[in-house]
């Protein structure tokens, strides 16, 4: 296989746009090729060669073929894929709020869920709402990719409370970072 | 409870007349309440007291209610008495005392309850009164629960090491002859602490190695193996088992996969077999849509270090269901790499331990009312190991850990 040389590819091009430009007609082509950037996939030949997950029904996991998108204070809504505890949705929240009177960790750990609508995995921040009594509502315990403690960030029994006011955990949100 | 109070406070200031009367107008209604039979009944007057309690014994068992209820029960497995309670907080962790003489309980506390300074410490019981004899303040401690190995005490007993994640991984070292802190040591991309005598501690670790924490000398010296599991692919159950006659570690990972490590300054592990091939079943996968025999559960093994079998708590399913509870409790004699018997089991329990006599009692507890992750007591089970009969059932339990003195 022929593998894209960045650097080579890179220097050809600069010296073909060196040779044949002035500095400022040269300005205004990158100008335009940032524009048009979004247009054209990035590292279009990186892109080709990574291997694309797989996700046929096959591939899921048995949360993943059993999830939903349309009720956020079930167990089973896709996001909560890897959450443990009660849901803010069912006391007072939402899926990405904290209910009133309650704090929300900045850190926290992280799943990765696939969306059935899209079929796409996304990237799922669990941050911990903190400093109320547990609230005990809508308890679940998604367990997918969920490791133990020498994995801290994918690890969801831990109390995910840090430099908030207080560490007394009150229930779990499901912050969608991005795709993952 | 408040009436009496109402009534205690009524006699410190009211006249005497009065609380005569008031105590003559309770001793009748206390005598229309005796039943008949009732004259062999002593009628003197009693004094309050405290029971106290004997040093722990093999066939006792500690179950933590969980992270709802505080408080960890003390059972006679013998006799399916309740002994005590001991005072844990909810994410308080226990640790006993080999020479039987203290219980040690590692916990946090706010000054104001949900706010104000934030306090870590060891309390230190009496193990015969449960009196509380004093605290050892420490700088940090995780808060996570249903964990063995988050407070171990060195094989003397006389050093306590605390995990801590602040979110920074390090280790507390608490001298419990003078308790006193002693030193916080760095153990990053570890966790899982385990005794490692002549050593000081060993630990599991991100990379899927097994670290040594050399503590004898002034610095510490963290060696580590090569990688010899995956730490995301299929990663070992925290609840690992020691033995300690064996300086051996026995461990379980989610699919099924069964190591020991030869602990020391230079761990040695061996290598994994299938504990569902163990059984003369299709050994556990990782791909999803392959229904198997897994293990499963908070508190998913038990070893029962005199005979060499270790108990696990095996479950049908799909991979990544590491936290189901139980159908059935696969017994394995690790020497001879066969399960020998396979005994079903009600409630889906999640945690399970083993006491360590000659003839040993196998207890089991499952989640409680509302289910994973309420946190509510369920009920425990002590169960025949040999047979799987059910020898007592304690309602309301626990749904935290089961510990056992060793």
């Amino acid at each position: 296989m022929t593998i894209f040389n960045a650097d080579s590819f890179g220097e050809s091009m600069l010296r073909r746009f060196a040779g044949g430009t002035s500095r400022r007609g040269m300005l205004a082509r990158i100008g335009a090729a940032l524009v048009a950037a979004p247009v054209f996939p990035v590292l279009p030949v990186s892109r080709a060669e990574a291997a694309k997950p797989d996700r046929s029904p096959e591939a899921k996991t048995v949360f993943a073929r059993n999830a939903q998108t349309s009720d956020d204070t079930k167990c089973n809504y896709w996001r909560y894929c890897a959450i443990d505890g009660s849901l803010c949705t069912c006391s007072g929240g939402g899926i990405h709020s904290c209910p009133p009177g309650a704090e929300p960790s900045p850190v926290s750990w992280v799943g990765t869920c696939v969306n059935p609508d899209d079929g796409k995995a996304y990237l799922i921040a669990y941050r911990d709402c903190c400093g109320k009594a547990f609230v005990n509502k809508c308890n679940c315990d998604g367990s997918d990719r969920e490791t133990q403690l020498y994995t801290q960030q994918l690890n969801n029994d831990i109390i995910w409370c840090f430099g908030v006011k207080n560490k007394e955990y009150h229930c779990s949100t499901a912050v969608l970072v991005g795709a993952a | 409870m408040k009436s009496a109070v109402h009534f205690r406070n009524l006699g410190t200031r009211l006249p005497a007349a009065i609380r005569l009367a008031c105590t003559t107008m309770l001793g009748a209604t206390a005598l229309a309440a005796m039943p008949a039979m009732a004259g062999t009944a002593s009628v003197e007057p009693e004094e309050s007291s405290v029971a106290t309690l004997a040093p722990p014994k093999p066939n006792w068992v500690y179950l933590q209610r969980g992270f709802v209820l505080p408080g960890t029960a003390i059972y006679d497995t013998a006799d399916g008495k309740y002994l005590a309670q001991i005072e844990t907080p909810i994410l308080g962790d226990l640790a006993i005392d080999p020479a039987g003489k203290y219980y040690y309980v590692a916990e946090t506390a706010w000054t104001r309850r949900l706010h104000g300074t934030r306090q870590d410490y060891i309390s230190v019981y009496d193990a015969t009164t449960l009196k509380l004899e004093g605290d050892i303040d420490i700088p940090g401690r995780i808060l996570v629960g249903s964990r063995e190995h988050n407070f171990i005490l060195s094989d003397d007993g006389k050093t306590g090491y605390i995990y801590d994640f602040s979110p920074i991984s390090s280790i507390n070292v608490v001298d419990l002859v003078k308790r006193k802190f002693v030193r916080n040591v760095e153990l990053p991309g570890c966790a899982d602490l385990i005794p490692n005598p002549g050593v000081g501690l060993a630990a599991l670790c991100s990379d899927g190695s097994l670290a040594s924490i050399n503590l004898t000398g002034g610095k510490t010296d963290i060696t580590r193996t090569d990688p010899f599991f995956s730490a995301t692919g299929d990663p070992i159950f925290d609840n690992v088992e020691f033995d300690q006659a064996k300086d051996e570690v026995v461990m379980v990972s989610y699919t099924g996969l069964v190591y020991t490590a030869k602990l020391g300054a230079k761990p040695t592990v061996s290598t994994p077999f299938s504990i569902q091939e163990a059984a003369g079943v299709r050994k556990g996968d990782t791909k999803p849509n392959d229904v198997n025999w897994y293990p499963g559960g908070a508190q998913p093994i038990a070893l029962h270090t005199a005979s060499g079998h270790l108990f696990v708590l095996m479950h049908t399913g799909e991979y990544w269901t590491h936290k189901r509870g139980a159908s059935e409790i696969w017994d394995l004699d690790l020497a001879s790499h066969k399960v020998v018997k396979r005994l079903p089991v009600e409630g889906e329990p999640n945690v399970i331990n083993i006491t360590q006599e000659a003839k040993p009692k196998l207890i089991v507890v499952g989640e409680g009312e509302g289910g994973s992750g309420a946190g509510l007591a369920g009920d425990a089970e002590v169960l025949d190991p040999a047979t799987g009969e059910v020898k007592y059932t304690f309602k309301g339990a626990g749904s935290g850990l089961i510990q056992v003195f060793h």
